[in-house]
Order: C-alpha cells, then sequence, then structure tokens
C-alpha cells in the first residue's frame, strides 16, 4: 500500500493560519504591538514577545528566492511527483514561504522569478498552500 | 550509537601558569543565533560566523591573516566553505577555490580540521568540542605526525541547530 502524503497537523499556534489556508486565504500575523510580520505562526512576536496578533490577508505575489528540484524523493510518499520543486518563496508582505512550485518544470525555475500564492486541497480538511509561475514568466 | 564526548579544564591564568600541562589561552569569543528553523535562514549563503568572525577577532586584536590553524565544523561540505568566507579567510563565493588545489591537506598552505575533520575524525552530535580540543593540541605541539610548524594561534568555529547557532573562539599560547 502506497504511503498517505503527508498532510498539515494543525496546532494552538497554527490552527487559525490552516483555517484560513483551507478558506483559500492566506493570511501572516502581525503584531499587534510592534507591527512586526512573521511567519511562521507563533504565539509570540520574536521581536517584542507580544501575545495579540492580527492576522494580515496575503496579496499573493512573491518572488523565488531559492529552489531545490527533487528528483529522488523524500519519501515513498512523494514518489509519484517526481521531479518536484521545494521553494521559498519571498511575499510581497516582507515573510519567506517554504512551498512547492508547481505547474512550472525544473528548466522554468530560476531564481527571482514572480510566482503566485495558489491552493491545493490535498484532502477533505487539509489545504496545502502553493505557488506557480505568475502568468508569462516561465 | 554514541554521542561522544569531551572535555576541556578551564581556569584562570594565574592558576595555570602553575600547571604542568602548557596553558591554552582564549583570546576572543562570540556567539550568536540566526533563525530557529532551516526555511528561515535570512540569507542562504551567510551563516552566523558573519557575525561571530569580526566580534571574536576584535575581542583577539587579530585578524584572518594571523591564523596558524583552523577547526571548523563541518557537517556538510558547504558549512565549511560558508563559514570561511563568513570568517573572512576569503570573499564570498571564493570558498571552493580557496581550499582547492590541496590547499587544506596535510602539509598545505592552510592547515584546517587538523585531525580530519568531522568526515574521517569523527561525528558525533557534540563535534564542536573536538574543534577545540584539536586546537589546543596543536598550540601545544601535541599534534603528532599532524602538527602544524609553529602553530601560535588557532581559530575554532562550532555551528548548531540547522546553520543557526555559531560560535567563534581564537585561542593561543600563554
Amino acid at each position: 500500500m502506497a504511503l498517505a502524503r503527508p498532510l498539515p497537523t494543525p496546532d494552538h499556534e497554527s490552527a487559525e493560519f490552516w483555517r484560513r489556508v483551507g478558506a483559500h486565504a492566506l493570511a501572516v500575523q502581525r503584531c499587534g504591538a510592534c507591527g512586526t510580520v512573521r511567519f511562521y505562526p507563533r504565539a509570540l512576536c520574536p521581536e517584542c514577545l507580544n501575545d495579540q496578533p492580527d492576522w494580515v490577508p496575503v496579496s499573493g505575489r512573491g518572488t523565488l528566492y531559492s529552489f531545490t528540484v527533487c528528483y529522488r524523493p523524500a519519501s515513498e510518499a512523494f514518489a509519484d511527483r517526481t521531479p518536484y520543486i521545494v521553494a521559498l518563496v519571498d511575499l510581497a508582505e516582507g515573510v519567506r514561504l517554504l512551498a512547492n512550485l508547481v505547474d512550472c518544470t525544473p528548466e522554468q525555475a530560476r531564481v527571482g522569478m514572480p510566482v503566485t500564492l495558489a491552493y491545493d486541497d490535498a484532502a477533505p480538511g487539509a489545504t496545502l498552500y502553493v505557488f506557480r509561475p505568475e502568468a508569462g514568466a516561465a | 550509537m554514541t554521542d561522544g564526548g569531551g572535555a576541556l579544564v578551564i581556569t584562570t591564568r594565574e592558576r595555570a601558569r602553575d600547571l604542568a600541562r602548557v596553558p591554552i589561552v582564549v583570546l576572543g569569543v562570540a556567539e550568536t543565533h540566526t533563525h530557529q528553523i532551516i526555511s528561515q535562514m535570512p540569507d542562504l549563503t551567510v551563516t552566523g560566523a558573519a557575525a561571530t568572525g569580526p566580534r571574536a577577532f576584535a575581542m583577539a586584536g587579530l585578524g584572518p591573516g594571523d591564523i596558524d590553524v583552523a577547526e571548523i565544523y563541518d557537517s556538510f561540505t558547504i558549512t565549511v566553505l560558508l563559514t570561511l568566507e563568513d570568517l573572512g579567510f576569503c570573499t564570498k563565493g571564493e570558498g571552493g577555490a580557496f581550499v582547492a588545489k590541496q590547499r587544506t591537506a596535510p602539509g598545505g598552505d592552510f592547515p584546517l580540521n587538523t585531525q580530519g575533520g568531522g568526515l574521517s575524525y569523527c561525528h558525533p552530535g557534540v563535534f564542536g568540542i573536538f574543534t577545540v580540543i584539536e586546537a589546543v593540541r596543536q598550540l601545544r605541539g601535541e599534534g603528532g605526525t599532524r602538527q602544524v610548524a609553529d602553530a601560535s594561534v588557532a581559530l575554532c568555529h562550532g555551528t548548531g541547530g540547522v546553520l543557526s547557532s555559531s560560535g567563534t573562539a581564537i585561542l593561543g599560547r600563554l
């Protein structure tokens, strides 16, 4: 039996984040005191330790900071997806996200290319965020 | 499986003068922490050594050109190259060329990881302390067949976490 694809496991710090991703409306935390925007989601502001963040919807526009192409799957669960691209994307809002870059061949990917946020409804109740090349970029 | 082990005896300069073994002095030291998870590393090509190197050198009143032997944690090949660049032994992007042509091999121009490094010596979780132990042995002239001639100043650098914590120590003879 094929190994199931691992899916997010929301916890008390990330549940609200994943709920918003599930609604196809990814948002990041912004400190309610000092205004620092942070990713990944966590309880306390890494700058001032305030615990009252606001959630800021993102534009979905970003640039490819770096990437790697996986020709050998990280686990059997990804065997039918190779080659796949693991990307670091800098969002316009100033945070960096780790996600798959989809609808893009390894040859098309290049550092600095504009990408846009998209969603992958992987399973009931489990949505992933991914990026794809901005129209005309790849 | 073992996490290995090592130990250092640390005391004052005054006390060290009376001891039977050759004392080695900490000339400069600095530590930093840059991120929690690898995807949040501020710059994939710059490690915390870019912060700890200048601070440790400033404390010691020395620069990269003063180092006779370098012991640099080598979790991965790129760890050493980035660290050499960030500590100022060469410019950013020149790490590969810097170690080429056997320059870090025994007898080479730039004595590096003289006990073999994690790749050839051992790599338990605590490898950082072995960088210090080897530096002390070199400065004491206890290096045996791998002894670097006239080694009087050594640099040790440990990297931990996910390329996220860095510590630099510069050691010398009393």
